[in-house]
């Protein structure tokens, strides 16, 4: 797990070490995963990734493994 | 740097500093906006780091301008700021006297009212905040009504928001030490449709895509460090192929590219773009390997020049090498070469010259034509927190200076001393003196026994403090008027006065104003009733010229200290042929009140 691309770019957004996160981490169980934090994200996804989210994508990625599904649908191999 | 590269630069900072509990900042900002703004935190972090600031932030809480202006502490949470950044937009202030706008023109006037008031709250804002103020212009609205495209009218939105910006831009120039951060124009240059993500806009009130929220964060960081960092003095310029198209030398007066028509309009647009620094106060000078009457002949025969040579603070123009004439430029105008922009359109010149005297600026001339009038533009050489008189001066300044060193070599030096009929005012600063002294503590280098920087407020605090003096001073002669050229700052510990700061322009020495300077400083220690005198020298890089100073004036050393002393009566008296005077505040007030 430790060399998840994606957990790797949520803990470093985060400022959190990435063996407390997993596909189930969601705003509802990470404190530091606020709606400011969401922005972060999604800037950090969008850049590292180099894909552009809807906002319904960006609202359907309310956890990790959520927003793995959705990047994989976009094609991108996370 | 990219934005991607600024978020990497940034975090690993950021993470170490909330860690450090002893973490030393140099610089405390606060940003605030009637938006979502966190994503600046990261930009201007980054872009102050790489002017080498060690910043802090506090994020102020979201659309609480005016709740920040009556009472920062409090909304802010914090009190120990150098920085305070407000950024602010119609439509989140103001929405339903926005919209009503759009419907009633004649609503207008409530609007300014409004903003007239948001005004007051700013100028509080300054009076109770000692650090440096940064509020933005309202950007062009986004919100139904204010499309850019509304095809088959005039557009009601951009003759509503002009006004707007108009009313709001002169209301705030007019306040004291408020800078104005022009984010409206940023988005124009950026592009409104470049700058905007309306996803994040919806989502998270969070108007800008990265990319702009990148250009926001140097261009705040320009305005932060120019208080802080001096800025460029004089640009060197080369002529053919630089300032024409062409050379004169070969192609002759009538065949050189200079008006109207591509390629010569890059060039006289460049011109025109130096005619403008040169007004902001920027020295121009030329160091060209050309025939001096080839070269003189363009500037005073040919119709397109936009500079004429009353503009060029320096001529170097001969067939020796550029090194040697920009060193005698920098010479000649008694600036540090590191003030120095050198501008060439041969690579092997701009070689030379950055291999051999490093500290220079060199910038080549691009090969892209086109790109030539904004060369200059778009780089931090010239930034400046405020331009003052005797910026705008300099140029005349100078010249005056080629008539006194004309006469001086027909002359004796004690002969031409007196012919100058030096006329020297040491005065107690009042308010309308603070920038131009603040810009000399934040510029002089070279006569600076203690290179201590000030940003303005600090500056007002001491000399509005009972303890200390902030004395500036004024020297003319039959020549014309040197303006404010010397600053000290005096504090006083019972009955010894300290020279905190002490600096001249270099321009003026060597005429017996430093003797008249520090007898002044003796009389002024003296008010302040104290009976000794002591200064401090602390070395730089760059001020071994008053290495020697206080020894030079019969100051005895501390014991092996760099600090020296002497009694006030031992001080030596200003030289005769000066006329010298010494006032402080109370005295001109009293003179006032008479």
């Amino acid at each position: 797990m430790m060399s998840d691309v994606l957990i790797q770019l949520f803990a470093e957004v985060l400022h959190l070490d990435p063996s407390g996160l997993n596909e189930d981490s969601s705003p509802d169980n990470v404190k530091k995963w606020d709606s400011l934090a969401a922005m972060d994200l999604v800037a950090a996804i969008e850049e590292k990734f180099n894909v552009q989210l809807s906002t319904k994508e960006i609202m359907k990625m309310y956890t990790i493994g959520r927003a793995r599904k959705t990047l994989q649908g976009k094609g991108v191999a996370v | 740097m990219t934005p991607a590269d600024a978020k990497q630069s940034w975090r690993p900072y950021k993470a170490q500093q909330e860690q450090d509990q002893n973490a030393v900042f140099d610089i405390r900002i606060a940003i605030a906006g009637s938006m979502t703004i966190e994503p600046l935190e990261a930009y201007l972090g980054a872009h102050l780091l790489q002017r080498k600031f060690k910043p802090t932030f506090t994020i102020g809480p979201f659309n609480q301008v005016r709740q920040i202006c009556s009472d920062y502490r409090a909304t802010l949470g914090v009190d120990n700021l150098n920085v305070i950044v407000l950024l602010w937009r119609i439509e989140d202030m103001f929405p339903e006297m926005l919209t009503r706008c759009l419907e009633s023109p004649a609503a207008v006037g409530d609007l300014l009212a409004e903003l007239k008031g948001l005004v007051g709250a700013v100028a509080e804002l300054r009076r109770s905040f000692h650090g440096t103020l940064i509020v933005s212009t309202p950007p062009y609205p986004s919100m139904p009504g204010f499309e850019l495209l509304d095809i088959g009218q005039a557009s009601l939105g951009m003759t509503l928001f002009n006004t707007i910006l108009q009313f709001w831009t002169r209301e705030v120039a007019q306040l004291e030490r408020v800078r104005i951060f022009d984010l409206h124009g940023l988005l124009l240059r950026a592009g409104l449709s470049h700058a905007q993500d309306v996803r994040k806009w919806m989502l998270y009130r969070q108007p800008y895509t990265e990319n702009f929220w990148f250009d926001v964060g140097n261009m705040l960081a320009r305005m932060i460090a120019a208080e802080k960092v001096s800025p460029k003095k004089c640009v060197v310029l080369d002529l053919d192929n630089t300032l024409w198209g062409g050379i004169v030398g070969e192609d002759r007066l009538e065949g050189i590219q200079l008006g109207d028509d591509f390629p010569g309009k890059a060039y006289r647009d460049f011109q025109r773009h130096l005619l403008h620094l040169k007004n902001k106060g920027i020295l121009l000078a030329v160091a060209s390997k050309n025939n001096p009457e080839d070269a003189y002949e363009v500037f005073d025969k040919h119709d397109a020049m936009i500079l004429s040579r009353k503009d060029i603070a320096v001529f170097e123009v001969h067939w020796e090498s550029k090194v040697e004439s920009i060193k005698r430029i920098a010479k000649k105008l008694n600036i540090g070469i590191d003030s120095l922009v050198f501008v060439d359109d041969n690579p092997k010149e701009i070689g030379e010259v950055s291999e051999r005297l490093p500290d220079v600026s060199c910038v080549l001339v691009p090969e892209e034509l086109a790109d030539l009038p904004g060369l200059l533009a778009e780089t931090d050489f010239f930034d400046i927190a405020e331009v003052t008189d005797e910026d705008r001066r300099r140029t005349e300044m100078m010249a005056a200076d080629n008539l006194r060193q004309q006469t001086q070599e027909a002359m004796s030096e004690e002969e031409f001393r007196k012919s100058l009929k030096l006329k020297i005012e040491v005065f107690e600063i009042e308010k309308h003196h603070l920038s131009r002294v603040t810009q000399l503590i934040n510029k002089s280098n070279q006569f600076n026994l203690t290179t201590i920087r000030r940003t303005q407020d600090e500056v007002e605090t001491l000399a509005n403090s009972g303890s200390a003096m902030v004395l500036g001073m004024d020297i003319q002669d039959k020549y014309g008027d040197y303006g404010l050229v010397g600053v000290a700052i005096l504090q006083k510990e019972s009955r010894i006065c300290i020279i905190d700061t002490l600096l001249m322009s270099c321009r003026v020495l060597g005429r017996g104003a430093e003797e008249t300077f520090i007898a002044k400083l003796a009389e002024a220690a003296h008010k302040l009733g104290c009976d000794e005198l002591r200064g401090n020298y602390i070395p730089t890089a760059k001020n071994a010229m008053v290495k020697d100073l206080y020894h030079r004036f019969q100051f005895t050393r501390l014991d092996q200290s760099d600090e020296w002393t002497i009694k006030i009566k031992d001080v030596p008296r200003a030289p005769q042929h000066i006329d010298a005077t010494l006032s402080t505040r109370a005295e001109s007030s009293a003179r006032r009140s008479a």
